[in-house]
């Protein structure tokens, strides 16, 4: 019964999610700079509509079944990813033994449904923007492995609703604060957002979206909202507790937590400047991962000796 | 037949169809993600077994070594963006022959075979009873075959990386001998004949193509001509500061 609710809830927090993510895309600008807030409320139903009417471009022999399944594929591997995410104590999509590996076959899979994008359009700078974010891509991907078996080790459990019952003592970003931030830039990649978008970029006149216009383009757009709300509501359940909390009700802690989180990484994107790819891919080998095997080994310290 | 029969039936189509296709597809990229279509069929088989840990895993590890297989395939092939059409398969005969006998035996062993009917308790706690056996009993063949790849993941970027064995590789690198000691094998670059000075000094390629251009009056009177004659020798002129680089190695390092 609490799994038809939760699986009921889940299209409706999604699209909750989209929206605010969407208007949030909109206002940070004016926000930092002090201006306005008015024309952020309708500028994304403004945009949305002029693409969902506008013409749909082609290129010369696109791999066409890719080109339409891959913004299918990454809108749905965000809804896989947050069916795992409990909304309130009992009330999770798909309550699995792994399901921080099916969290993790969603991520992994992301890669793949950009990288189609990317490619199937059979045109230079899209292939270029896949080819970049799958370099980028894969190792920010692989150290999250390394976070989310640190968030796991205190639960004893690869099940994410005992992870979040794990948090009612001291919460995972208390345990690896690094961890924490590790996730976000995850985070960033996933959505292909500021500092982590490599895949479609401005200097790349867009990237893996160069080719595409109209609805197509709406499609990809909503799918990258889309795993930023996932992306979100997972970093709240894994590292801030979740519905955990005092008072209010599990699931308004998580809208709250999720939104928090939703605030933060619109931000980032907007305020970090992106790395060259090659200087990401040095950073991200040589100093984030190696970063990401001490928070795992200090949270296994930890639980060995305090434990 | 109930849904759970149909939904291995389906599963078990999937896997077999796309990989087939794998090998009737003429791209690399398409292969790849046509055997990652077929083994996320197995590995939801697989969570149909009860075994929820080890099948995402397989979507999950499948996933990326497919993709990194795709990117690695693509950047060593002859095959710009493996868009381009390509033949896939070869050794037909040989091929057909060991799959017909790949297949008998594999039938043979499904219907002589006599399988348990052992359904898994589904209060049973299998991802801790897996780690149990994988870091208890099984623990030294689980550490052999991580190091066996640890090992051969760090050989695979000696030899790929940029200051690799056959020197740094964005500066042009040149195959060994096939006697030892001997010369490089391979297609010898023939010495350009009417612009030889070109190659007296020992300028940067960007800066020979530029005093070309300005010392050759041919080239400025036509055009098209001069734009052909401009980029011709600045390729033998790669070859040539790529063999440069490596002579000024050798000597450096001995």
């Amino acid at each position: 019964m609490t799994q038809v609710l939760a699986i009921m809830v889940l299209p409706l927090f999604l699209l909750a999610g989209i929206v605010a993510a969407a208007v949030l895309d909109r206002a940070v600008p004016p926000l930092v700079a002090g201006r306005s807030l008015k024309a952020s409320f309708v500028g994304p139903i403004t945009v949305a509509s002029s693409r969902a009417m506008g013409q749909t471009g082609a290129t010369e022999h696109p791999d066409t079944i890719s080109w339409i399944l891959a913004p299918i594929l990454y809108f749905t591997l965000a809804a896989i990813g947050l069916s795992v995410v409990p909304f309130a104590p009992g009330v999770v999509a798909a309550d699995l033994d792994a399901g921080i590996v099916l969290w993790g076959a969603c991520e992994s899979l992301t890669v793949v449904a950009v990288f189609l994008h990317g490619w199937s359009a059979n045109s230079p700078l899209p292939l270029i923007g896949a080819y970049r974010y799958v370099a980028i891509g894969l190792p920010a991907m692989l150290l999250s492995m390394f976070v989310l078996i640190a968030a796991a080790l205190p639960a004893q459990s690869l099940a994410v609703t005992d992870i979040v019952e794990a948090q009612r003592s001291v919460w995972n970003i208390v345990r690896q604060p690094a961890g924490f931030v590790l996730f976000l830039m995850l985070g960033l990649s996933l959505s292909l957002r500021g500092p982590f978008d490599f895949a479609d970029p401005y200097d790349l006149a867009g990237g893996t979206t160069a080719e595409i216009s109209g609805a197509a383009r709406l499609t990809w757009w909503l799918a990258r909202l889309a795993m930023l709300v996932s992306v979100s509501a997972m970093t709240a359940t894994v590292f801030l507790g979740g519905y955990l909390g005092p008072v209010l009700p599990g699931f308004v802690w998580l809208v709250v937590k999720t939104g928090l989180v939703l605030v933060v990484l619109v931000g980032a994107g907007e305020v970090f400047a992106r790395l060259p790819p090659d200087r990401m891919m040095n950073l991200i080998w040589l100093a984030l991962l190696p970063l990401s095997f001490l928070m795992l080994v200090a949270v296994g310290v930890e639980l060995l000796l305090w434990g | 037949m109930g849904l759970i029969d149909l939904t291995f039936l389906v599963l078990s189509a999937i896997a077999i169809v796309s990989g087939w296709r794998v090998f009737a597809t003429d791209s690399m990229v398409r292969a790849s993600f046509l055997l990652l279509l077929s083994f996320t069929a197995v590995g939801l088989i697989i969570l149909m077994l009860a075994a929820p840990y080890i099948g995402i895993a397989t979507i999950f590890m499948m996933a990326v070594e497919m993709m990194v297989m795709a990117l690695f395939m693509v950047m060593f092939m002859m095959n710009p963006a493996g868009l381009n059409p390509m033949m896939m398969v070869h050794q037909n005969r040989f091929a057909i022959g060991a799959g017909i006998v790949a297949f008998l035996g594999l039938s043979a062993a499904v219907l002589t075979t006599d399988f348990p009917t052992d359904p898994v308790d589904p209060g049973r706690q299998v991802i801790r009873d897996l780690g149990l056996e994988m870091l208890g009993p099984s623990m030294l063949i689980f550490e052999t075959a991580g190091v066996t790849l640890l090992a051969a993941m760090v050989g695979a970027v000696v030899l790929s990386a940029r200051t690799g064995r056959f020197g740094p590789s964005d500066e042009g690198s040149r195959p060994p001998g096939l006697e030892v000691g001997g010369e490089p094998a391979g297609r010898r670059v023939e010495k350009a004949s009417g612009h030889g000075h070109h190659h007296m000094h020992d300028s940067h390629v960007g800066d020979e193509d530029a005093q070309h251009a300005e010392g050759n009056p041919e080239a400025d009177g036509h055009n098209a001509d001069g734009g052909e004659s401009g980029r011709r020798p600045s390729l033998r002129s790669d070859w040539s500061a790529g063999n440069r680089s490596m002579t000024s190695k050798t000597e450096a390092t001995s």
